[in-house]
């Protein structure tokens, strides 16, 4: 094996990582407010498609990013309103909100361009890339940290922001007394409808950010449904991480080598074979998780027991 | 007549909500229609046109439902229970494709050959459900993250198979499997248009269920363990029996779909058939409207289909995409959802009131 070609895939999964890392941390803090969102994908979907559509109209990268998160947050004060404040059931909002969205980024696709399927243009400013400056001088490390997007960077940032918000202040702490048990936080004053419908806004825009890193990343264009599934491995990758952001970075960086080892792959196996990957390491990743955690109850059992 | 006055007086108690979000889900399509340039009114006029008022696009209509229908009983099967199956489409992916192979590739009278293509058909996504039952109860894997997984990995995987191995030569655009023997197609019921038994297979399907819904005790343990599984199982349900025998049955149903299509219209098994018609998920939406009521899902089924068949030939005429009754069909949800839970919220929160005041006065 060639070492440029490990790291290539190394650098390629770090960028696929982004969109997953970003809609997990906006599945943990919902779970960590007590809130099952399952419309993680289609406020990602959003995320992308509101991206590539500002990108179009202004030619600016940082209004594209700006407008996708704005989406992503609305689209979960919608999730919020009907699932915290009306107690609509989760999973049924959370499934039609994905129809919703997949219907509608289809339906502005056409209105906008007059096209089916999907849209590409030249005319499409990618993000630009970062550039470090002792790094990109280094032979092999440089072709690590090639082509990665300020994105990129900044989903590990949010990440650890996140750990600090929930473990190390009173806020964070009071949404996550929120989600272990609602009465008593309600009784310490603490509104629970309020920082709940927050914490689905704020994964929103979490979730939009994703999207957008995920049509503007490492290609810049939008195709119907790209999102594919990619909000529900974040619910995974939450789930492996734990609900902790900084295990979250972990389990993320484990789907997005699934992810690029599928599209590597692509040239000496059959695409159809390579693409089921990453939800087959999915479930996998579930099953070992959930059976190593089943034998550390059965021995904290055992020793309670001893 | 007192029971009849008594009777419709429920069914319209049933009706009312999902009544409005129809009308309010039509409102917000009616605003994308105007954005794109038309006049909804007569787009509406024509889509329902195009679906149920012409004897061709109805029956179109009710041949398209079938797979629906079909689709919304595997999810009603398995959400009344409590278990969240999103893998309806995979299920049915898989027991089609498995259905279709064996029906095209094993030897013997047509007859055997049938029986064992429907049951490998329904063998095949019952046990695919049944595996996110099995790491459900084993590993603690939420069963809507692995349904929902599973619908890729079998896209993908019949996909290679039938691009590869199992596909038909003789034919070098189209990436399908072979045609099944013209003698286990469903018969038509006027020759040369599609709509075939399979509907009234679909028929018979919703009374089944209705019948193991109300009149069976896996119907009532089922359901005694979606209202509440601590009670259930303190009332003595075996809680992971009672999800084996619903997942499993619910695969077997979303199989049952996928080869009625494939008997009954398409009569083969190729690319992309159910995800891009996706089927499973209009099924899905069918069986929230109505509440999971199998009665209730048959009828919102047709409507739905119907407003496909009617999008489609939008689509064709003016270019508004299919899309437009996705669009529609989900508000519905969105809105059915709403009022079915703010109402029962609220009726509860009275009926608390009342009885703490009743508690208090004495």
């Amino acid at each position: 094996m060639d070492t440029n070609f490990v790291l290539t895939v190394i650098n390629s999964a770090l960028r696929s990582t982004t969109p997953i890392i970003l809609a997990a941390l906006a599945s943990a803090i919902c779970t960590r407010a007590g809130v099952f969102n399952v419309a993680l994908e289609g406020q990602m979907l959003i995320g992308s498609f509101v991206g590539i559509a500002v990108n179009w109209f202004t030619h600016s990268a940082l209004l594209s990013v700006l407008a996708a998160v704005a989406a992503g947050g609305l689209v979960g004060a919608l999730v919020a309103v009907l699932q915290v404040k009306y107690n609509a059931a989760d999973m049924v909002v959370g499934t039609s909100v994905n129809l919703l969205i997949s219907a509608l980024t289809a339906l502005l696709l056409f209105i906008i361009w007059g096209v089916k399927g999907s849209i590409k243009d030249p005319s499409l400013v990618s993000l630009p890339k970062v550039s470090l400056p002792v790094i990109s001088k280094i032979p092999y490390v440089s072709t690590l940290f090639n082509n990665l997007s300020p994105l990129d960077y900044l989903a590990y940032v949010i990440a650890i922001v996140l750990y600090i918000y929930l473990f190390k202040t009173v806020n964070g702490y009071h949404m996550l007394s929120v989600g272990v048990k609602r009465e008593a936080a309600e009784s310490m004053g603490i509104s629970a409808i309020r920082t709940r419908i927050a914490a689905v806004i704020i994964s929103g825009c979490l979730c939009g950010f994703g999207g957008v890193a995920l049509s503007m990343g490492q290609v810049t264009l939008f195709t119907e449904n790209m999102t594919a599934g990619r909000g529900y491995i974040g619910m995974a990758a939450c789930n492996l991480g734990q609900n902790n952001p900084i295990i979250i970075i972990l389990a993320s960086i484990f789907f997005g080598f699934c992810d690029a080892f599928a599209s590597t792959m692509q040239n000496s196996i059959p695409s159809q074979l390579t693409q089921s990957v990453p939800y087959i390491a999915t479930i996998i990743a579930l099953i070992v998780f959930g059976y190593r955690s089943k034998q550390k109850m059965k021995k904290a059992v055992k020793r309670g027991v001893a | 007549m007192n029971k009849i006055k008594e009777s419709l007086l429920k069914l319209w108690n049933v009706l009312w909500r999902p009544l409005i979000a129809i009308i309010l889900g039509l409102i917000v399509g009616a605003v994308v229609i105007l954005i794109v340039g038309y006049n909804p009114i007569s787009i509406y006029a024509t889509m329902f046109q195009k679906s149920f008022f012409t004897v061709y696009y109805l029956l179109q209509s009710l041949t398209r439902s079938v797979p629906i229908i079909v689709c919304s009983l595997s999810v009603i099967a398995a959400w009344r229970a409590g278990y969240i199956n999103l893998g309806a489409e995979g299920q049915m992916i898989l027991g089609g494709f498995a259905a279709t192979v064996v029906a095209v590739y094993m030897p013997g009278p047509v007859f055997l050959v049938m029986i064992a293509a429907i049951l490998s058909g329904m063998v095949a996504g019952a046990a695919y459900a049944l595996f996110a039952a099995f790491i459900y109860d084993k590993f603690n894997v939420s069963i809507v993250i692995s349904t929902l997984m599973m619908n890729y990995i079998a896209n993908y995987i019949t996909t290679y198979f039938i691009t590869f191995p199992l596909r038909d030569p003789s034919n070098s655009i189209a990436i399908q499997t072979r045609e099944i023997p013209v003698a286990m197609h469903l018969p038509r019921i006027i020759s040369n248009k599609p709509f075939n038994i399979g509907f009234f297979i679909a028929l018979g399907l919703v009374f089944l269920m209705m019948f193991i819904v109300s009149s069976t005790k896996f119907g009532y343990e089922s359901k005694m363990t979606g209202l509440n599984p601590v009670f259930a199982q303190y009332g003595g349900v075996k809680k992971s029996k009672v999800m084996y025998s619903t997942m499993a049955l619910s695969g077997a149903i979303a199989a049952c779909a996928g080869m009625l299509e494939i008997f009954g219209v398409k009569f083969r098994f190729s690319e992309g058939m159910f995800t891009s018609t996706s089927y499973a998920w209009t099924g899905l939406m069918a069986g929230l409207i109505s509440a999971l009521h199998p009665v209730g899902a048959f009828f919102s089924s047709i409507f739905l289909a119907g407003m496909q068949v009617g999008g489609q030939s939008i689509q064709l005429s003016t270019g508004i995409p299919v899309q437009v009754a996705t669009l529609i069909q989900s508000t519905i949800m969105l809105f059915v959802s709403v009022h079915l839970f703010a109402n029962f919220k609220k009726r509860r929160k009275k009926k608390d009131v009342v009885n703490l005041k009743k508690a208090g006065d004495k």
